[in-house]
């Protein structure tokens, strides 16, 4: 027989709906939600950021569709994607008499140099780890030494490597000096240019791939090297069989990181070439964005090499974030 | 299939500060072919130091470490063709089970792929894993990750096995079931196998012999129940068997024992054997104490007891005795009885001593002056 009073309270609570987490909520009363008591808290920083990086965004997004140059207001009425069609394939827009020449070529830079420094940095920051992972004395004199770098800013590595590639009194020179290798301009040479500067970035940054890769190592237990040993494998497999392919999720963290990096290393360029102009045998995207927009004052255009930009790095970023949502890291 | 002999094993770990830790102590035992030693002792006793020396995981300080006659001291890990078995499994994460098991065969023999992978499926079907060799091992249960962890040592077909600890990550009721499993493979297998373990149980019940370690020192090289029964010293006799032997520690008089509590008469043998000792330590195993609930103290080795605690196990009760009752904390020795019996806290009961079951220690030395008699002919062959 079923008991009265249960069913007097199944009654009454028959209008309240069952929420997805089993408790139940009662119409009329959004002002008792949580979501809506939190808010003070809430929601001051996630309009900021809404307004500021979103809007912001969203607001370049809309301008790069629009033919804005030069001194004036943007003219939202004409909207279209001629400046994509411009960056891919060059050609003289509307807005402008002159003939623009398209973005492959810093493209084309942005990727030598995102993929060179990001990989030479992996690989080295790995190589370093691995020794520092040795049981050495001083390890924590050397990581701090080989993560020093990447606490300077952008501006002064510029400016440090300047002074070591330059041809009369840099150490690069001294050294090629000794060698047998007479003076070689660096920074200006067209030929040598990227390279330098992957190489400044890669100093500053392989420390950083160290750290990660360290942090993924002492994480492996000791007993997975040792099982590998009484396996029969030498230390070179052992590495590259058993530890290496345990360091997968280190690698990726520290590759978006880098690639990231690489793609904003406008301010490197800025300081090392004292301007938006680095030359095009350096010149990235990044440089090439500013120099359209503040140099030219090819507002859209800029706006539309941003776009772009942003974009390549939603590339980077969003598999990684997808992947680590699908594991659960997130 | 080989045999491994360790001659005076000493291993010192140097710290950073330049003080030296010996670890382990001039250890020496002959393990024959097919043989299955279990090595044992508390935490820190230098078991596991000791099998790392011979895996080539440790370097050896001192002594010499031979398999089937050749020294191996000097060897990398990947010459000594020895598997060992971690408390961790340490099963590479990465890898599927089928990988796991033709790491070890694809890094140290030149065997082909096709031969390799026949020798794995032999092996997953005779550990009953085959249903999970392309499972990766976070998929797995612990048991099935030992079984895993066990089937890539024999998979290598190597000189001999090093465990380490490998039940202990194990549920108590898989952990007995995985002990039989594991005596029953060694046997059929005949690998000499070194077993180490800080369980006194696994010990006593999977060795052919039991090596007992204390302080980095070989205590004893026995017999389960050589060891049980004779033990050579204090710490063997405390150490195997559970519940513990009790101790009391007491003063030679004469051809008596003497404590603030209680006195206890020698027989000549034992008298003897006592010799020059002053203070001597009496054992006697729990299950040896006879307990009657209605007896009287009549004989000098009858003595009237409180109980203290009755721990009831179901086959057997241990019962926590005290000599005297009412004390807040007061010392008690355990004594076991069928679990049939009845027995409640606050009896009082009569223990006998039998003068055939107790063990005598030398109090300074605490090396053993005289064990229990075994009067069953079989038993005294058995264990001889």
């Amino acid at each position: 027989m079923r008991n009265p009073l249960t069913v007097l309270k199944r009654r009454l609570s028959e209008h309240r709906e069952v929420r997805t987490d089993g408790g139940t909520t009662s119409a009329g009363s959004i002002l008792d939600r949580d979501s809506v008591r939190s808010a003070p808290f809430w929601l001051p920083p996630f309009l900021l950021i809404g307004l500021f990086i979103y809007g912001a965004i969203a607001w370049n997004i809309v301008l790069s569709l629009t033919d804005f140059q030069g001194l004036g207001t943007p003219d939202y009425s004409a909207l279209d994607f001629e400046n994509y069609v411009v960056a891919f394939f060059g050609g003289t827009p509307s807005w402008s008499e002159l003939t623009v020449s398209p973005i492959w070529n810093s493209a084309w830079n942005t990727v030598v140099l995102m993929v060179s420094f990001s990989v030479v940095c992996l690989a080295l920051g790995l190589v370093l780890a691995i020794l520092v992972d040795q049981e050495i004395r001083f390890e924590n004199t050397f990581r701090t030494i080989y993560l020093l770098p990447m606490s300077l800013s952008f501006v002064v590595t510029a400016k440090f490597w300047l002074y070591m590639y330059n041809v009369e009194t840099g150490l690069v020179n001294l050294f090629l000096g000794a060698v047998g290798v007479g003076p070689i301009e660096i920074v200006q040479n067209p030929d040598l240019k990227l390279a330098a500067v992957a190489f400044a970035l890669i100093w500053q940054f392989s420390g950083y791939a160290m750290i990660v890769y360290l942090a993924g190592l002492r994480a492996i237990p000791t007993s997975h090297f040792e099982a590998a040993r009484v396996d029969g494998a030498s230390t070179v497999r052992m590495y590259w069989r058993v530890i290496i392919p345990q360091l997968r999720t280190a690698t990726v963290s520290a590759l978006v990181v880098l690639t990231v990096f690489s793609l904003k290393a406008f301010d490197f360029l800025f300081s090392m070439y004292g301007g938006y102009q680095p030359g095009p045998s350096a010149d990235i995207l990044a440089t090439r964005m500013v120099r359209e927009a503040y140099s030219n004052g090819n507002w859209a255009y800029g706006s539309a090499i941003a776009v772009i930009l942003f974009i390549m790095a939603l590339a980077i970023v969003t598999p990684y974030i997808y992947s680590q949502y699908k594991r659960g890291e997130l | 299939m080989a045999e491994l002999t360790l001659d005076g094993v000493t291993k010192v770990f140097t710290e950073d500060d330049g003080n030296e830790i010996v670890a382990v102590d001039d250890v020496s035992v002959d393990i024959e072919d097919g043989e299955f030693l279990v090595l044992v002792g508390p935490s820190g006793c230098g078991k596991s130091t000791t099998l790392r020396m011979v895996a080539g995981l440790e370097t050896v300080t001192d002594g010499e470490i031979s398999l089937a006659g050749r020294r191996i001291n000097e060897s990398p890990p990947a010459e000594r063709d020895i598997a060992m078995v971690f408390q961790s499994y340490a099963l590479y994460p990465h890898m599927t089970v089928a990988q796991n098991m033709s790491f070890g065969l694809e890094e140290s023999t030149e065997l082909d792929d096709d031969e390799i992978s026949e020798l794995v499926d032999d092996t997953a079907a005779m550990m009953g894993i085959e249903e999970l060799v392309d499972r990766k091992p976070a998929d797995l249960s612990g048991g099935q990750q030992q079984r895993v962890a066990l089937g890539r040592a024999i998979v290598r077909d190597p000189e001999a096995f090093l465990m380490d600890e490998p039940l202990s990550n194990l549920d108590a009721k898989l952990r007995a079931t995985m002990r039989t499993e594991l005596q029953r493979l060694q046997e059929d297998l005949g690998v000499t196998t070194i077993y180490v373990t800080h369980d006194q149980t696994e010990a006593m019940t999977m060795g052919d012999r039991i090596a007992i370690l204390d302080d980095g020192v070989l205590q004893q090289v026995g017999t389960p129940l050589e060891c049980y029964h004779t033990p050579n010293n204090r710490f063997v006799a405390g150490f195997i068997g559970d519940p513990s032997m009790n101790f009391f520690e007491m003063e030679v008089d004469g051809e008596r024992l003497v404590s603030d509590r209680f006195t206890y008469p020698l027989t000549a043998d034992q008298a003897d054997a006592v010799g020059e000792a002053r203070g001597v330590t009496l054992g006697i195993r729990p299950e040896d104490i006879g307990i009657d609930p209605d007896g009287n103290a009549d004989s000098p080795h009858e003595f009237d007891m409180h109980v203290d605690v009755v721990e009831p196990r179901g086959d057997e009760n241990t019962i926590h005795l005290t000599f005297e009752a009412g004390l807040d904390e007061p010392e008690t020795f355990t004594a076991t009885v069928s679990g049939l019996r009845q027995l409640q806290a606050g009896d009082s009961v009569v223990a006998t001593f039998p003068p055939e079951a107790i063990h005598l220690f030398d109090a300074d030395t605490e090396q053993a002056l005289h064990n229990r008699s075994l009067d069953i002919p079989e038993a005294t062959e058995q264990i001889v």
